[in-house]
């Protein structure tokens, strides 16, 4: 059984200049203890699907069609109270920037009391704080902080940005979500504290047993802790398939591009080809396959029409090349 | 290269700050800036729309009303500046002192009459040029020289700038009206010394405007780009500086008239500026306060016509902020 | 107390004190450049255009006018911090001793004014934050661009004819009941005998500030019925300063709310699964109520000056009063006193406001 199913939704933001489709008729799944990387560049609507998945999408913005069963319940069609109680137990967020995931005038200590605090109200168990403190502790513990005190007592602004990440995924692990996902969590953190996160997100998987879903622009950071990888482009998927599959033999042109365009490492004659041409425009988007202005492998019949999913084992692909 | 193009290039090549990129399907990629911006968002909007033309009239009213005072009083024909009023602004006529506002007469008893018998509606449309006059003349010359001190402070930093920073913390430490009040009285009573005592409070504020955008804007790639081809701090100044500032301005102008306006009125209720028997929508509302509350509407008319015309300035204001702070782009 | 807490502390005061002596600075040079010879500044002083030459010799003489421009500056800030304003023209007493009785019943009427503002504004603020652009919103907005667009003139003409006139729910004009007496002010402060001589007259001021407002003193004094009809009578001015200034506090209000509303920690908060209300009010507001206390500084600028007109209209004998008295009866010396004191009150101002903000924000203090 699966923890997430998302069957051709669709997602619109209202703004002065028109409606701009963020996500156009999107369908995949993630299963128990699976996880899976969301790639594409941005305003690819990614981020976007992250929020509608736990209904905190922008006032501006509105569920046009489709469906989100998460763990068993509709999603797009809940009330304010509902959606309240799947947040946290059942699906956890974390986002993208670590300087601003933490409000800035409360404790460490406080803001991971109250997800404790929130968990025992949901689940029906008895909040102590003396327990919960305990817990905190050692959860703190767990995602690889040294001096756990020490860190409870401080506020935000006293910590670094690999360490705020890591509070806000103790956190994550002090609600026990079903599904955790994760915007972009590494992007504004260095190079080396990346993999460290990185690394702890893997070893927490295998520990805790938590299907992940990792949205991400940077690919080889999806294929580090990925089970399965989807390609995004333009609010449509373009490509979904096993982590392995999808790295080492691309199918559609724009994850191929994708993968091109990672430098790799010490082989320094290998060409980096970046991908020509520019993100599309949202509010009137290009005819037919939305990549058609930027593909090489143009078509006349990707200017007329709408390539559909295509696919087996697993493996799905939407582009003219393949059937 | 036709007229066309090059007017699209220059239109093209200003306003950094507030653009938005409108692309439909087969058409060419349209950038909207500097006051085309505005006036196309502004004419849409309905409120705006309404308030853009209110102040219009205001604007256009007092353009012709002040000439017509001004020749009138070149020529020593004071009676031109009343030609279009329906009514002598001050001649006495003690039988019609106080009247109510009443249709009768339409439309010199509209508004009704103050002790003097005058009309109210002729003595606000009377008065009008002159708090135009105060809040264009005002705002324009504080951008002016803002603009000035602002940006070679913050173009060139240093000393230079503390002082500035210094001084302006201190003009705007006061309240511009108390302020406005003493250099007004020490100056000697006259329409005069409240223009000049309104534009050495209101420069300040732009000023530092202006030095904060010539602080961002002295580290983007295009001015840096223009240093290194060796173009004096001048030419960058008047080429890049200036032009890429204004357009965040300009939505603070607006609403800013609006706020002249308010100080200027509110020095005229204390009896600063303009003396009687000429009117001045602010004075007219303090001259009813001996009569205040049986003909309420001599005092409260003006101070109603002053919120008409600054809430239209703040409107217009108000919806050029909301553009620039991008709450209506995406 | 932590050493970056103290070196905030000191910075800001320093700052504090650099402003007023600019501020006393420009003051000077416009004084002197409107009236750029002896003559003409003893003109000034005199009160009259019309002054016989022999006075203004005296007042020449008296002030000090023809000595160089360096010492005449260095005369009048001395005379600024041992509070000597000069004597005021019309009643003939020292400048500080008029304003010394007046100016605790403005600050009676502008603080009071202003926490309305507040709470107004905090209200009215994040309720449009919280229904953003929804008809709540756009209603909240309607009223608040209307009320700052508005002369506080108007404002006060209108609030006196609908609540005092037609409603008859308070008292029109005036302190308090006229025929009840003011009650005795409080006085003799023995321990200040033990502070240096020129610091005196400043804590002597400062602390009579404090403790002599009508009000306070009615209260202390136990005289109840006075207390009661002050009250009564400072709501309804209190009220206009109120109307014409929390439209500021609002937009600033749904501003940093929705600022904070859309930063990731508010986001993190539903993900706890908070309810919106504690969302709202607990986490977002907590930080979007810092910027705010900035902002009160500038208001208390604002409301000291809007109370020059809403006490004309009301009848409010404080300051405000005086300075149209002043403007009416051209006595510079009480308005260049009136200016100096307003501005050391919104530097003061500031300065509480700066402390609070390094209390409010943990942030700050550091740097």
């Amino acid at each position: 059984m699966s923890v997430l199913e998302v069957r051709d939704l669709v997602v619109e933001y209202s703004t002065v200049y028109g409606v701009l489709r963020a996500i156009n008729h999107l369908s995949f799944e993630v299963g128990e203890a699976e996880s899976l990387g969301v790639v594409g560049e941005s305003g690819s609507g990614k981020s976007t699907l992250g929020l509608s998945v736990v209904r905190l999408l922008p006032p501006n913005a509105r569920y046009a069609g489709g469906s989100i069963v998460l763990d068993g319940q509709e999603v797009t069609r809940m009330s304010n109270s509902e959606a309240r109680r799947i947040r946290g137990t059942t699906a956890f967020m974390i986002f993208q920037d670590p300087l601003n995931s933490l409000n800035p005038v409360k404790k460490v200590s406080t803001q991971l009391l109250e997800a404790v605090e929130m968990r025992c109200k949901k689940l029906g168990e008895t909040y102590d704080v003396e327990k919960a403190t305990r817990e905190v502790v050692e959860k703190i513990r767990d995602v690889r902080i040294p001096d756990p005190e020490l860190i409870l007592e401080r506020y935000p602004h006293q910590l670094s940005g690999g360490q705020i990440q890591r509070v806000i995924i103790a956190m994550a692990l002090l609600m026990r979500p079903k599904l955790l996902i994760a915007d972009e969590p590494t992007s504004a953190l260095d190079v080396t504290i990346q993999a460290q996160v990185l690394k702890l997100m893997n070893d927490l998987k295998k520990e805790y047993g938590m299907s992940i879903m990792l949205i991400t622009h940077d690919i080889s950071v999806a294929y580090n802790i990925s089970d399965r990888i989807m390609v995004m482009y333009a609010g449509e998927l373009v490509e979904l398939g096993s982590a392995d599959g999808v790295i080492r033999s691309p199918m559609h042109p724009y994850a191929k591009a994708l993968i091109a365009s990672i430098p790799r490492g010490v082989m320094r004659d290998a060409p980096l080809e970046p991908i020509r041409g520019s993100p599309p425009n949202m509010i009137h988007p290009p005819s037919g396959c939305r990549f058609h202005p930027r593909c090489p492998f143009v078509m006349d019949v990707c200017r007329r029409e709408e390539p559909r999913e295509v696919g087996q084992d697993g493996r799905v692909v939407r582009c003219f090349l393949y059937g | 290269m036709g007229v066309k193009e090059i007017v699209k290039k220059f239109l093209g090549y200003r306003g950094t700050i507030p653009t938005a990129t409108v692309v439909k399907e087969g058409e060419e990629e349209r950038r909207l800036s500097g006051y085309r911006f505005y006036l196309d968002y502004l004419i849409k909007d309905k409120v705006a729309a309404v308030a853009l033309a209110i102040i219009t009239l205001f604007t256009a009213w007092s353009v012709v009303e002040g000439t017509l005072q001004y020749v009138g009083y070149a020529t020593r024909h004071r009676a031109l500046g009343w030609a279009l009023l329906p009514s002598n602004p001050i001649a006495l006529n003690f039988a019609a002192s106080l009247h109510p506002p009443s249709l009768s007469h339409f439309p010199v008893y509209i508004f009704g009459t103050n002790f003097s018998g005058e009309s109210i509606l002729s003595r606000l449309l009377y008065a009008a040029p002159k708090d135009a006059l105060a809040a264009y003349l005002v705002v324009f010359s504080g951008i002016i020289i803002g603009m000035l001190v602002g940006t070679f402070a913050g173009y060139f930093g240093g000393w230079a700038d503390e002082v500035l920073m210094r001084v302006t913390d201190a003009f705007l430490a006061l309240p511009g009206l108390v302020l406005a009040i003493a250099l007004s009285v020490l100056l000697g009573s006259g329409y005069n010394s409240v223009l000049i005592s309104l534009i050495l409070i209101w420069w300040p504020t732009y000023a530092r405007f202006f030095r904060a955008q010539a602080l961002s804007l002295k580290s983007r790639g295009f001015v840096e780009a223009s240093k290194l081809s060796g173009q004096n701090s001048l030419m960058i100044i008047l080429r890049h500086i200036f032009p890429n500032s204004v357009d965040p301005v300009i939505a603070y102008a607006a609403l800013d008239f609006g706020n002249v306006i308010l100080t200027y009125s509110t020095l005229a209720f204390l009896g600063i500026g303009i003396q009687p028997p000429y009117p001045e929508w602010g004075s007219m509302s303090s001259n009813g306060l001996p009569y205040f509350p049986q003909n309420w509407w001599w005092s409260i008319i003006p101070g109603l016509v002053i919120m008409t015309v600054v809430v239209c300035f703040t409107l217009i204001g108000d919806r050029m902020q909301d553009l620039i702070g991008g709450r209506l782009t995406y | 107390m932590q050493t970056s807490t103290l070196i905030y502390l000191v910075r800001r005061v320093i700052n504090a004190v650099v402003t007023l002596l600019l501020l006393i600075f420009i003051i000077f040079v416009l004084v002197h450049t409107i009236a750029p010879t002896p003559v003409a500044l003893a003109r000034i002083y005199c009160g009259s255009p019309h002054c016989p030459p022999a006075e203004l010799q005296v007042i020449i003489q008296q002030y000090g006018l023809s000595l160089p421009l360096p010492v005449q500056f260095a005369h009048y800030v001395v005379n600024i911090f041992h509070g000597n304003f000069g004597i005021d023209t019309l009643y003939k007493v020292p400048e500080l001793q008029v304003i010394g009785q007046l100016l605790p019943i403005t600050l009676e009427l502008v603080i009071t004014g202003l926490i309305f503002a507040v709470i107004i504004g905090l209200f009215t603020g994040s309720i449009a934050a919280a229904n953003r652009n929804n008809p709540i919103d756009y209603s909240i907005k309607a009223v608040y661009l209307v009320t700052w667009s508005a002369p506080v003139f108007l404002v006060g003409f209108i609030l006196q004819l609908f609540l005092a006139y037609e409603l008859k729910l308070l008292p029109p004009s005036g302190l308090a009941n006229p025929t009840l007496g003011n009650p005795p002010p409080v006085t003799g402060y023995p321990y200040l005998s033990a502070v240096p001589q020129p610091l005196q007259g400043w804590l002597s001021g400062l602390v009579r500030a404090i403790t002599s407002p009508p009000l306070i003193d009615a209260a202390v004094e136990g005289d109840w019925r006075f207390f009661v009809s002050g009250v009564h009578h400072l709501v309804l001015p209190a009220l206009a300063i109120a109307v014409t200034s929390f439209g500021v506090v609002t937009r600033l209000t749904r501003a940093s709310m929705i600022d904070a509303l859309d930063r990731d920690y508010v986001k993190l908060s539903f993900m706890k699964g908070l309810s919106k209300n504690r969302v709202v009010y607990g986490t977002a507001f907590r930080n979007a109520v810092i910027p705010i206390i900035t902002l009160i500084a500038l208001l208390f600028g604002f409301s000291t000056a809007g109370a020059v007109v809403i006490e004309d209209i009301f009848q409010y004998h404080g300051m405000g009063y005086f300075t149209v008295q002043a403007i009416y009866n051209l006595d510079y010396i009480a308005i260049l006193a009136i200016t100096i004191i307003v501005g050391i009150s919104v530097i003061a101002a500031n300065l509480v406001a700066d402390l609070l903000y390094g209390w409010a924000d943990p942030r700050v203090r550091l740097e």
